[in-house]
């Protein structure tokens, strides 16, 4: 997975433990060498509207929790859409969630910006293979 | 609980009806009048009545005219005529119009008025307290929802960071576990979450709608198949499907009840049996389909086969225990969509479970 020497993983989860893990999985796959741990997606929104400056952006994929107390996923998705196409095209969004709820899944599915949802516990050969396909039209 | 006194309206346009009205029963009753249905709308909007009490013969609208024009605005109240005609019109219309609770005949007799008042009040009384247990009832349903859904995802949750460590731990070998106390771990967690989607699934089986969408066996027995087959290797699945024609039926329901029983038949094996197979079969018809699922596993005591459809009723003769809510969840999941069920088992030799379900096609109406 070194093919991708910039990329960076954006986690965001109000789940302490869960950004703890997902972190320590994608390290020891060397997935990406940057990863950047939110437990607000309001912050992690702030920065990437910071990012907006940025002479060139890197490529950037995001594991995003659909449940979170201030703002959700969803509320996430909705605010990102607004941001300008320049960011958003670096920008690979995987929802990862424990939830049943059937709405919140077919939700995430119909929302265009999610490329996929992974479940909850986060297991290293999906999130390779999410991430491999992701990219194989970059390589 | 009788709540003060019971409120009535009387409207008569004739006064001196109006104060032997009041003569005679406003020791009993808390009394308004009103001559003429206009004064006595102004009236309504003023004071809530339990009984509305109206003289039919009136100028400008009658009394099943005033009756016919608040019933929409006013359902509760219960409504008597009085009227000096016996006009049988009169009284139909006013039955079917004007949701006429009692009609009474002028001059009244003071005991049937009394009585006619009280009945009239009981049904009142009797009708509010059934609104109240039903918006009790209803915020009741809507909480448990609302717990339910908190629940699926408060619980698995952290169930979920526990596992997400198991793995992590297997990945990085960081913990030196001889005795496999993690592997322990990680099947007392499984079988939590077992748990927990089994209530899930209840939880749905029980306030979903049912939809019926076209269906087809061969791939959702593949689904099955796939989810389970991971569970143990060993056993031998035969599919057979005979599905010439659509079938229409409710995808979850359907699903929950292949997944539980399938489930069980890859559960409950023998654990010396060379040759563990779990055969499955569908037919299709125009009315119906016919699904069997046949295993060769342990089997059930004649004895339990009664009990199986049980909430928590779980068979103590084997070594899997499991949460003793699959069973009920098909029986359950069935009701709601008009299927049956039957078993067959001999201990030691195998179960058979055939359902059957109504094919729900357009021209079935």
């Amino acid at each position: 997975m070194n093919s991708i020497p910039d990329l960076r993983v954006i986690l965001i989860d109000d789940n302490e433990i869960d950004l703890l893990l997902h972190e320590r999985l994608i390290t020891l796959q060397q997935i990406s060498r940057t990863v950047l741990s939110f437990v607000n997606a309001n912050k992690a929104l702030e920065f990437l509207s910071s990012n907006i400056s940025l002479p060139r952006i890197p490529p950037t994929v995001i594991l995003l929790d659909i449940q979170m107390p201030e703002m959700d996923g969803f509320e996430f998705l909705q605010a990102f859409d607004a941001y300008p196409a320049k960011i958003k095209s670096q920008c690979h969004i995987i929802m990862v969630s424990s939830s049943l709820d059937y709405g919140d899944i077919t939700r995430t599915n119909a929302n265009p910006l999610v490329i996929k949802l992974l479940r909850k516990p986060l297991l290293i050969k999906d999130l390779k293979e999410t991430v491999e396909g992701i990219f194989k039209d970059f390589l | 609980m009788k709540e003060s006194r019971i409120r009535i309206l009387y409207i008569d346009d004739e006064i001196h009806n109006l104060n032997a009205f009041k003569a005679s029963f406003r020791r009993s009753y808390e009394i308004y009048t009103a001559t003429s249905a206009q004064e006595g709308k102004q009236l309504l909007k003023e004071i809530m009545v339990h009984i509305i009490i109206a003289d039919q013969k009136m100028p400008v609208s009658t009394g099943v005219e005033f009756f016919n024009e608040i019933k929409d605005t006013l359902p509760d109240p219960m409504r008597i005529l009085l009227t000096g005609y016996t006009d049988v019109d009169d009284i139909i219309d006013a039955i079917n119009k004007g949701h006429i609770f009692s009609y009474i005949k002028k001059p009244w007799d003071e005991h049937e008025l009394h009585k006619t008042i009280n009945n009239a009040y009981e049904i009142y009384h009797t009708r509010r307290q059934l609104k109240e247990k039903i918006t009790e009832l209803e915020k009741t349903n809507d909480e448990l929802n609302r717990f339910i859904y908190s629940t699926s995802h408060d619980l698995r949750s952290p169930l979920m960071s526990v596992l997400g460590i198991i793995n992590l731990s297997r990945l990085d070998n960081s913990v030196v576990d001889p005795n496999g106390y993690v592997d322990m771990v990680e099947s007392c967690v499984l079988k939590l979450d077992d748990f927990i989607q089994k209530i899930i699934e209840y939880y749905r089986n029980s306030r979903l709608e049912v939809e019926y969408e076209k269906i087809d066996f061969n791939s959702l027995l593949n689904d099955c198949i796939t989810a389970f087959k991971p569970q143990n290797t060993q056993i031998r699945f035969h599919t057979q499907v005979e599905q010439m024609i659509d079938f229409r039926g409710d995808t979850f329901r359907i699903s929950v009840i292949l997944n539980n029983l399938i489930s069980n038949a890859v559960k409950y094996q023998k654990p010396d049996e060379a040759e563990p197979m779990v055969n499955l079969a569908v037919k299709v018809e125009p009315h119906k389909a016919t699904i069997s699922i046949r295993d060769n596993g342990i089997g059930i005591l004649s004895e339990h086969l009664n009990n199986i459809f049980k909430m928590f009723f779980r068979s103590k003769n084997n070594n899997k225990p499991g949460s003793g809510i699959g069973l009920y969840i098909v029986k359950e999941a069935l009701s709601k969509i008009g299927g049956t069920i039957n078993v067959e088992s001999k201990y030691g030799e195998g179960t058979q479970f055939e359902i059957t379900i109504p094919n729900r096609n357009e021209f079935d109406t």
